[in-house]
């Protein structure tokens, strides 16, 4: 991809968000008042301005980039193995969510000491054991400070709680 | 209250060990931070935030002050040993800073480093406490049409200058104004975007959308290219600075603080710009010019007092009119927030003991980063060789629990999550991230600004330009506007022209 197609990309993915907010998400999830007098008040002006806004900032994307050349050098492509560099994005959404759904139900401490080694062990860390003492450490120290220190009622989980 | 009296006010605040340990060790931090390659000060100060939750106010920020301060030293330090900087402000210390080093001279460059940086931090310092206070009894008399005009001046240039082109920049701000418009609406209490969710009801969280456009999208790209980072450091060697090469390079050290106290005090504009104007003046006046570039002890001297002369200077609008000067007085904005405090023109009435305290410590920080920072250029190696892909999901807890800290909700982790992602994307599409976040910062009360200004002239839109104030922000938003959109004309027919030459030489 050259800096042309981004900046096309760009400009049209701006002008698809404006479309949808102003053909779907403001009619159906912004809510004002019959009663609003003068439509600058209106709960509804300050988003459909910006969504305008936004439209017209695709526009200008769209109307740049079409006096760039199509044939320029494409931007820089930082990683050798692009496969196992997007099975690795994949890996971290899944820690990600797993740690969302594990938080109330195992415990922070117990999920953060998974998720750090998940992580760790995804990047391939070249020091295995480091990992595993600080994947252990770290969430207990943070979980001493802010449960003890700091007053937050840190998630316990089922399981095994912790003093 | 007189001065000395506001004066013994913010003494009695500060004048305890608990208060100057806070300030020491976030020096400390934002070096140790700042010098990591991969970190920033800004990722630094952001995953700081959430440990000031149970201090005192003055202990919390003065804590974030120091790592913000550390921070911006700290980048100098990888951008000469590995030329990679630290944070974007330390750019222009690569220039001279590299070549020193591969010449041996690196604890030569590292020294007028700290000792340009602490001078250039002093001045800033001094700057901010001249006309803080000035700049804030003038801002009393703003009415909201003036705050609108202000604020819309600062999104303007914010959008402009951080990043590769205006209307990405514009994208961004759009993006991080619509995202703060999620909650319930300022004036008639219904319903924006919400999707029925009482989560969603108070808009979203703060530090969860700050730590995910900046700290998550680091983790990511780790996991992208876990050897990006991986870097050969160069010795110090064994020339050190001398008081002669200060002497040298004094005045550029002056000039370039002055620079930095100039474009640090106009909102949004930020220390990677001043570095370079620095640097560029001090080539342009040295008698030295044409070392500069091979390594040049002056031009270190120049690009870091141009961005540390930025740090106190940013304070300066935070303070004075409550509008963050860049990212990181954004981010600082929020333990304001979360103390109760509300920076602008009124925290100078009332929060008197407060500002004067923050006074104080600013002052003793640059004596603090003038020990520290010598510490941590001999320690670099050590701080360097932490493994990034033991680092980064360090970081991914932590910004886990800090986020949790805010409110003890598991909905703001996955906010943080959402907002990691929406800033990777960003990042990959060349979307700078600062204007998001200063729009999604600013958003409300740029809202309730116009709000209230229709609301008190009767929905009239002249009362926006009703008086010398308001004309002043308009034309500087529109000469800010000509300026950038003429410089983007100019770097397109670069890019243009280019392509032709390339093309025709393919041929």
């Amino acid at each position: 991809m050259n800096e042309r197609a981004l900046q096309m990309r760009l400009g049209l993915a701006a002008c698809a968000v404006a479309l949808f907010l102003i053909f779907v998400a403001i009619p159906n999830w912004v809510s004002s008042p019959s009663n609003v007098s003068n439509i600058v008040l209106s709960p509804l002006f300050w988003p459909y301005t910006l969504s305008v806004m936004m439209g017209l900032v695709g526009l200008g994307l769209i109307a740049t980039c079409l006096r760039l050349s199509a044939n320029g050098a494409p931007l820089s492509i930082d990683v050798e193995d692009r496969g196992s560099a997007q099975l690795r994005m994949i890996g971290i959404a899944v820690i990600m969510l797993v740690s969302m759904v594990l938080f109330a139900r195992v415990g922070m401490v117990w999920t953060s000491m998974l998720s750090y080694l998940a992580t760790a062990f995804l990047v391939k860390t070249r020091h295995p054991k480091t990992a595993v003492v600080c994947g252990v450490v770290i969430p207990v120290v943070l979980y001493a400070f802010f449960a003890h220190v700091a007053g937050v009622a840190v998630p316990q989980g089922n399981f095994v709680r912790l003093p | 209250m007189s001065f000395i009296d506001s004066l013994a006010a913010g003494l009695g605040l500060v004048g305890n060990v608990e208060a100057f340990l806070a300030l020491a060790l976030g020096i400390v931090i934002g070096v140790i931070g700042g010098a990591i390659p991969g970190m920033s000060a800004t990722m630094a100060v952001a995953l700081t935030l959430p440990f000031t939750f149970s201090m005192q106010p003055i202990t919390g920020i003065l804590l974030l002050l120091g790592v913000y301060k550390g921070g911006i030293f700290g980048g100098s330090i990888p951008a000469i040993l590995i030329k990679t900087p630290g944070t974007p402000a330390s750019s222009a210390t690569i220039l001279d800073g590299f070549p020193m080093a591969e010449k041996g001279e690196a604890g030569r460059a590292l020294g007028m480093a700290l000792w340009a940086s602490c001078t250039a931090d002093l001045i800033s310092n001094l700057s901010l406490i001249l006309f803080a206070g000035w700049l804030a009894s003038f801002a009393l008399s703003f009415g909201p049409p003036e705050f609108f005009t202000l604020i819309l001046f600062s999104l303007t240039i914010i959008a402009g200058v951080s990043g590769e082109s205006l209307l990405r920049g514009a994208l961004s701000a759009l993006l991080g104004l619509l995202l703060a418009t999620v909650g319930l609406d300022l004036v008639y209490g219904t319903n924006r975007f919400t999707l029925g969710d009482p989560n969603m009801m108070g808009g979203l969280n703060f530090i969860a959308v700050l730590i995910g456009l900046f700290a998550i999208p680091e983790v990511i790209s780790m996991v992208w290219n876990p050897t990006a980072h991986l870097g050969k450091t160069r010795q110090l060697g064994k020339s050190r600075v001398s008081f002669a090469d200060y002497r040298k390079s004094f005045k550029s050290i002056v000039r370039g603080s002055f620079i930095g106290v100039f474009l640090g005090s106009i909102p949004g504009i930020g220390a990677a710009p001043a570095a370079f104007l620095s640097y560029s003046e001090a080539r342009r006046k040295s008698p030295n010019k044409n070392n500069f570039g091979k390594g040049e002890v002056e031009g270190v001297a120049a690009s870091e007092a141009g961005n540390n002369g930025v740090a106190g200077a940013t304070l300066i609008p935070l303070l004075a009119l409550g509008v963050p000067g860049d990212v990181i007085t954004a981010i600082i904005i929020g333990a304001f927030m979360i103390h109760g405090l509300q920076p602008g023109p009124m925290m100078f009435a009332m929060n008197t003991s407060i500002i004067y305290g923050l006074f104080i410590g600013l002052i003793v920080s640059s004596v603090f980063l003038f020990i520290f920072g010598s510490f941590a250029i001999r320690g670099f190696k050590f701080v360097a060789n932490v493994p990034k892909r033991i680092l980064m999901p360090a970081v991914l807890v932590l910004c886990v629990y800090g986020v949790f800290a805010v409110n003890n909700n598991v909905f703001d982790i996955g906010v943080m999550f959402v907002m990691g992602w929406l800033g990777y994307a960003m990042l990959r599409c060349r979307i700078p991230a600062a204007p998001f976040l200063i729009a999604f910062i600013l958003g409300p009360l740029l809202e309730d600004n116009f709000r209230q200004s229709m609301l008190m002239s009767g929905s009239d839109p002249l009362v926006l330009i009703r008086g010398p104030i308001t004309w002043f922000f308009w034309g500087a938003t529109a000469l800010t506007v000509f300026a950038i959109v003429r410089a983007g004309i100019r770097t397109t027919k670069g890019i243009v022209s280019r392509q032709r030459a390339s093309a025709q030489f393919d041929r």
